[in-house]
């Protein structure tokens, strides 16, 4: 009895190592999956298996499945170091697709370049990055596009001359406060005050009263969205009747769920009912699978995931070439056509991507009646 | 300014010292210092949020099966986790509350997801968000009159207990000397488990307060604010509950004085260094009294 339990045992191993080996191709997918900003790694996670799933539905790449790898790193700087090191010594692994936080990105850059493994950032909008490494590419706008943008949009749409910031004390949330700064300060707009907040604050009641003082017009948060919930809040608590504005960190459906949130508003990279006939199909699939709306993470790793595909398909597993060929997508007509319109990369690996803005009306987003081309 | 800030230093640090009296109590009674306590103040806000939603529970209702549920989570993390290792080295204790911490906190993400979550408005009671006092340019929304009318109200509903009933004598006498509580017929165990309860308890008031407050609730958020509770106990002494109390309000005050007047990068910077100054001139905390090593 016992024998023929190992025997069979054994021969499932065989048979089933038989199956698996060497025929998948992983891409791994690194964000943070737990820990305080995991929410926006869900969208990260449900946009690359929705692509895995379609790409080995349509059988695989060279008939090889696709197999998509969660590495989990918090969105903290040193656990993506430690991520990026163990798929840098990772034969199987070409290229990757992260990371979400510029912090994160910052961090694992150096490791990637050193083991020439490129990489694609679907999220990480630091300005910095691509300069740093040819073999970190990302296919979302850049801080000081959006953060230009931005003040160009409260300036021209809405008119709005006395701003305060409120900024987290991180790599995303500076560039984008500094390229707000510099393009308000050429338009004449009036930057009251800048206050910070660290990623573990909860209580952002002082830096408000502080602002109350000065009677602001708006209050720019280039945060992300956990704190962005509690500034508005707070400010709603406090009495403050100001207008809210953030950038991408920002796109979180816990900002709908808060009624003082009203009427705030967003760059965003993907606008659903703005997308193209493209993306329609997506936003379907996505909404069968996970009954609600991609956001724009999900989005942009939908696409940076066919991107790493395309790119395999095309060249083969083999790191340098698929760099090489990622680095040959350098204008409109060689582009990656993807749900988020066009991919395609200048010489330091970025990517002009259009922005727009939405607002929360209602308790839904919406496209804001003014976008600026 | 300065009145507005003041409002908000109380409205922080009245939480912080319900939190902080948990550490407090547990480590008045079996010196450890019991780090998911945190957790258990996430769970309060938690289990409101699932009564509340799912079940469609009155506030108030929900609040307070929360809060008994915590109280038994307490209990059972005593039994479970704390006794099998009472006369262990205490490091041992210590790692086990570190990763009980970390079990705690990923049994939520795993039940209730990674997203931020809200109370839903129409289930808070509707004064809550309406305006109490207003002076100037000064608002106290009658939430904040709540969380300051409940801090007191539980401390002193706890100094009651500890000094005037039976079960307080009898936690008194475990800090003393377990031993000879046990030798004059105290059941150690269960007045441990009481002490469990009763910290838990109000760890998920104040879970609750907070999630209310600030609208929002999130599986590790349980993390820092457990960490500043801890600092609020030690700067008020440890072991000593009016010492919590104390020292929640100290650093609440401390911090939002610090971010509103001085830098507000430097705002967790300024409450610590507060808590490191008073510790430096003397050592048992504000309210402490001095340990005598018993040799």
């Amino acid at each position: 009895m016992r024998k023929s339990l190992i025997w069979t045992a054994a021969l499932v191993c065989l048979v089933g190592s038989a199956a698996w080996a060497g025929d998948t191709i992983k891409i791994p997918v690194a964000s943070p999956f737990t820990g305080p900003l995991a929410s926006f790694g869900e969208g990260v996670k449900n946009g690359a298996l929705l692509k895995a799933e379609e790409i080995n539905a349509a059988g695989g790449i060279n008939g090889k499945k696709v197999e998509i790898l969660l590495e989990d790193e918090l969105c903290d700087p040193k656990e993506a170091a430690n991520v990026a090191t163990k798929l840098a010594g990772d034969k199987d692994v070409v290229v990757v697709v992260g990371h979400l936080c510029s912090s994160a990105s910052l961090a694992a850059a150096p490791i990637y370049k050193d083991a020439k493994l490129p990489a694609i950032s679907p999220a990480s909008t630091n300005p910095n990055l691509c300069k740093s490494s040819p073999y970190y590419f990302r296919n979302v706008y850049k801080d000081d596009f959006q953060g230009a943008f931005l003040a160009r949009y409260v300036d021209e749409a809405l008119g709005w001359k006395k701003i305060a910031i409120f900024y987290e004390t991180n790599d995303y949330s500076i560039g984008l406060k500094n390229a707000f700064v510099a393009e308000a300060k050429k338009r004449g707009l009036r930057i009251l005050g800048e206050e910070a907040y660290t990623s573990d604050t909860t209580d952002f009641t002082p830096q408000l009263s502080k602002f109350k003082m000065m009677k602001p017009d708006a209050i720019f948060i280039p945060g992300y969205a956990p704190q962005g919930t509690l500034i508005v809040s707070q400010a709603a608590k406090l009495g403050m009747k100001v207008g809210f504005f953030g950038a991408d960190g920002l796109d979180d459906d816990v900002m709908l769920k808060n009624k003082d949130a009203e009427g705030l508003f967003v760059t965003t990279p993907f606008l659903p009912d703005a997308a193209g006939p493209e993306a329609q199909g997506f936003i379907k699939a996505y909404k069968a699978k996970y009954g609600v709306e991609p956001n724009w993470f999900a989005a942009n790793t939908y696409d940076a995931v066919g991107l790493a595909a395309e790119a395999i398909a095309k060249v083969g597993l083999d790191r340098q070439k698929v760099r090489d060929y990622l680095a040959s997508l350098n204008s409109p007509d060689k582009a990656y056509k993807g749900v988020t319109g066009a991919t395609y990369f200048d010489e330091n690996g970025d990517c002009l991507k259009a922005a727009f803005i939405k607002e929360i009306r209602g308790g839904k987003w919406v496209s804001a009646k003014k976008q600026l081309q | 300014m300065f009145l507005q800030q003041l409002v908000n230093g109380l409205t922080v640090g009245g939480v912080y010292a319900l939190i902080a009296v948990g550490y407090t109590m547990v480590y008045g009674v079996i010196e450890l210092i019991n780090f998911a306590h945190g957790e258990i103040y996430m769970f309060g806000a938690f289990i409101t949020f699932h009564l509340i939603t799912v079940y469609k529970v009155p506030f108030f209702v929900a609040a307070l099966v929360a809060v008994a549920t915590c109280a038994v989570i307490g209990i059972l993390l005593d039994i479970v986790a704390y006794r099998p290792l009472r006369n262990a080295p205490r490091l041992a204790a210590l790692i086990t509350a570190i990763g009980m911490s970390i079990f705690f906190q990923n049994v939520a993400l795993i039940k209730w997801g990674a997203q931020i979550k809200s109370y839903p408005l129409e289930a808070l009671p509707p004064f809550f968000s309406d305006v109490a006092v207003r002076i100037g340019d000064v608002q106290v929304t009658w939430l904040q009159v709540f969380i300051l009318a409940t801090t007191l109200l539980l401390m002193f509903a706890l100094h009651t207990i500890i000094h005037r009933t039976k079960v307080g004598a009898a936690m008194r006498a475990i800090a003393q000397d377990k031993r000879a509580a046990a030798l004059m017929g105290i059941n150690v165990n269960r007045v441990i488990s009481f002490t469990f309860a009763l910290g838990s308890s109000l760890g998920a008031v104040a879970g609750i307060l907070v999630g209310v407050f600030y609208n929002a609730i999130w599986p590790t958020m349980g993390y820092i604010a457990g960490i500043k509770a801890f600092a609020a106990a030690v700067l008020g002494g440890i072991g000593s509950v009016p010492g919590a109390m104390l020292g929640g309000v100290v650093l609440g005050v401390a911090e939002v004085f610090g971010a509103g007047y001085l830098s507000s990068q430097y705002r967790d910077g300024i409450a610590y260094a507060v808590m490191i100054l008073v510790i430096v001139f003397k050592p048992s905390g504000l309210l402490g009294k001095a340990m005598i090593q018993k040799v």
